[in-house]
């Protein structure tokens, strides 16, 4: 073991004597050591001085900045220096400058940025501790400033831009953003969110409705050829999230409304034509025969008064029929009846082709029950024809109810015969009721000679009825 | 015949002592992928032809140095190696604090970069104010360095 005295006040020579078994007689080295006063304690030889450094490249300007720091704070950095030297433009070496806070700093645009560097913790002349770096491994970005928060409605995000002053330098231009956000009440629990734009979207889906957050970020050198570590934060922005009750669209609004108002609509429409309209249609009612035939028939006038009794028909004439008579008596009967009215036809027929307006009370109604006496008084008309209510006049006597004449179908027949197919006589007529009429109308064609036409010709006639219905 | 020893003697070696420096070329790149080239130099070289604002008719006049010394092929680290050297003569121009920065910057910038087993020899100084020339030195210098990037 080599004991060497390291507390001579001046520089001196040094003896150093061997001590141990293994030391033999004459065993010491004489060497000169240069010690200047004030020499390093054996605690600060064995203290690690070890540091770290980081660059800030055109920090000011066209300036650059590096500063370095010892790991561990409680050294005491009173005469330790820091010197960088390599890699440096039209020098070899520059000091460092000593800050308060036991940092080393130096400003400079001398860096070549190119190979490597040494820095070296210095006392005196005296290299403590060397390290090479490479600054452009050990580069720091300034911090984003200009944090801005922004509510979009229409899109329902937040807009987040921030500002950095790397946009407008020449060497670091490409960085990698961290923008970190928070609630307030969660405490430590931080989003993040990597970009390299200087422009964010936040989805408000991802937030907590009506709710304050904190919002930060920092920057980090993101190229092949510069390196180095986070920045430091930003300023902290805060904003704070609309109410979930606010964030009513008003075309929702408008449509919840409407559709309210139709819903309610509905309903009093629906308990309005419950009974009419809905009813019926979910649920028919089975069709009452009574009222249904009541619905049906027209009801008579206020004044129509309907009575059976005789009395009442005392102003019409109504010849009762006791019994059937024979063909020939009919025929007989028909041609006195009706000869009169055929001259008064043919006058009228060369006049005027309508009939007269009291021709239709003068035309009589040869009905089933009437025709079974004699038929009506003297009311000749043209042919006797079979036909439809509604298409001729009336044939009721004048006087008797119009209510009755106006078109209510009769059936009527002109002879009671059933079976006697061959009969010259009108054969009942089942679909079509109709009054059996004696038409006026008819010009120039005696109606006699309908009547007295043999049994053929009758039912050709009613043959060609049956046609034209 | 002693005549004849003579010439072999003190004729040929001397030739071969001064071709060999012509021919022979120690320098290698070893910034291979440029990346100091691009991310340095490069933004040095355009900050100088900023500075350097001279009328377009220099360029057409190439000085006869660039005659002799060209960015040919397989000589491109060495024609760097020399327009470095070249370059640092110009620092004494005095124009301006950056501009001084920026021509050494190109110029050692470019010799870190480079490796080369034989120092340069340094020609004759140019003029101290040959713009021009000057100029033309450092477009020279990019345009090496372009040719060498082109070929990765």
């Amino acid at each position: 073991m080599i004991q060497a005295n390291r507390y001579a006040q001046e520089p001196t020579s040094l003896t150093l004597r061997c001590l141990g078994p293994d030391c033999t007689v004459g065993s010491s080295v004489t060497a000169t050591c240069l010690f200047l006063p004030g020499d390093l304690e054996d605690a600060e030889l064995d203290t690690d001085f070890s540091f770290s450094c980081y660059a800030q490249l055109e920090v000011d300007g066209s300036q650059h900045s590096l500063t370095c720091a010892f790991d561990d704070p409680e050294i005491n950095s009173t005469n330790l220096e820091f010197e960088i030297c390599d890699s440096l433009v039209g020098v070899n070496c520059m000091n460092f400058n000593k800050l308060q806070e036991e940092k080393y700093f130096i400003k400079t645009k001398k860096f070549l940025m190119i190979g490597k560097s040494k820095i070296c913790v210095k006392f005196r002349e005296e290299n403590l501790a060397c390290k090479r770096v490479e600054i452009v491994h050990i580069v720091k970005p300034e911090a984003p400033f200009d944090l801005k928060v922004i509510y979009r409605q229409r899109a329902n995000d937040f807009e987040v831009t921030f500002n950095t002053s790397h946009l407008q330098k020449k060497y670091v231009k490409k960085l990698m953003h961290d923008v970190a956000y928070c609630h307030e009440k969660d405490g430590n629990n931080w989003m993040h969110m990597n970009i390299t734009n200087t422009r964010l979207t936040l989805p408000q889906r991802k937030l907590q409705s009506d709710a304050m957050y904190e919002i930060k970020v920092r920057s980090i050198p993101d190229s092949d050829y510069y390196k180095g570590f986070w920045s430091d934060w930003s300023p902290s922005s805060h904003f704070k999230t609309p109410d979930s009750a606010e964030e009513m669209n008003p075309v929702l609004l408008t449509i919840g409304v409407t559709s309210f108002f139709s819903v309610v609509l509905l309903v009093i429409l629906a308990c309005a034509l419950w009974k009419k309209r809905i009813k019926p249609i979910i649920w028919p009612s089975l069709p009452d025969h009574k009222k249904t035939l009541e619905q049906l028939c027209k009801k008579p006038e206020k004044n129509f008064n309907v009575s059976f009794n005789p009395e009442s028909f005392l102003d019409c004439q109504i010849h009762k029929v006791d019994d059937i008579q024979s063909r020939d008596e009919v025929e007989n009967f028909l041609q006195d009846t009706l000869s009169p009215q055929l001259q008064e036809s043919e006058k009228q027929g060369l006049t005027g082709s309508r009939p007269g307006p009291n021709w239709p009370s003068q035309s009589p109604v040869i009905t089933t029950e009437t025709f079974k006496g004699e038929l009506p008084f003297g009311r000749p008309a043209g042919n006797v024809s079979a036909s439809n209510a509604s298409m001729l006049p009336s044939l009721w006597a004048p006087g008797c109810r119009e209510g009755i004449s106006s078109g209510s179908p009769v059936y009527q027949d002109l002879l009671l015969s059933p079976g006697t197919t061959d009969s010259a006589m009108l054969q009942p007529f089942p679909h079509q009721p109709g009054i059996l009429t004696l038409n006026p109308d008819v010009q120039g064609q005696p109606i006699l000679t309908s009547l007295r036409q043999n049994q053929e010709e009758a039912y050709v006639t009613m043959s060609s009825f049956y046609k034209n219905q | 015949m002693f005549h004849v020893s003579f010439r072999y003697i003190f004729g040929i070696p001397p030739l071969i002592l001064v071709l060999l420096p012509v021919t022979s070329s120690n320098c290698h790149l070893k910034d291979k992928e440029g990346k100091g080239f691009e991310n340095v130099i490069l933004i040095s070289i355009d900050e100088l032809d900023r500075m350097l604002a001279i009328d377009s008719n220099c360029l057409k006049k190439e000085p006869n140095y660039f005659r002799k010394h060209s960015c040919g092929d397989k000589k491109e680290a060495a024609f760097l190696n020399r327009a470095a050297y070249k370059l640092e003569q110009f620092v004494k121009m005095n124009i301006t604090v950056d501009f001084e920065l920026h021509l050494l910057t190109v110029s050692q910038g470019t010799l870190k970069l480079i490796n080369c087993t034989k120092e340069e020899t340094v020609s004759k100084e140019p003029k101290k104010n040959d713009r021009c020339f000057l100029k033309t030195l450092v477009q020279k210098i990019k345009t090496c360095w372009n040719k060498i990037l082109r070929g990765r």
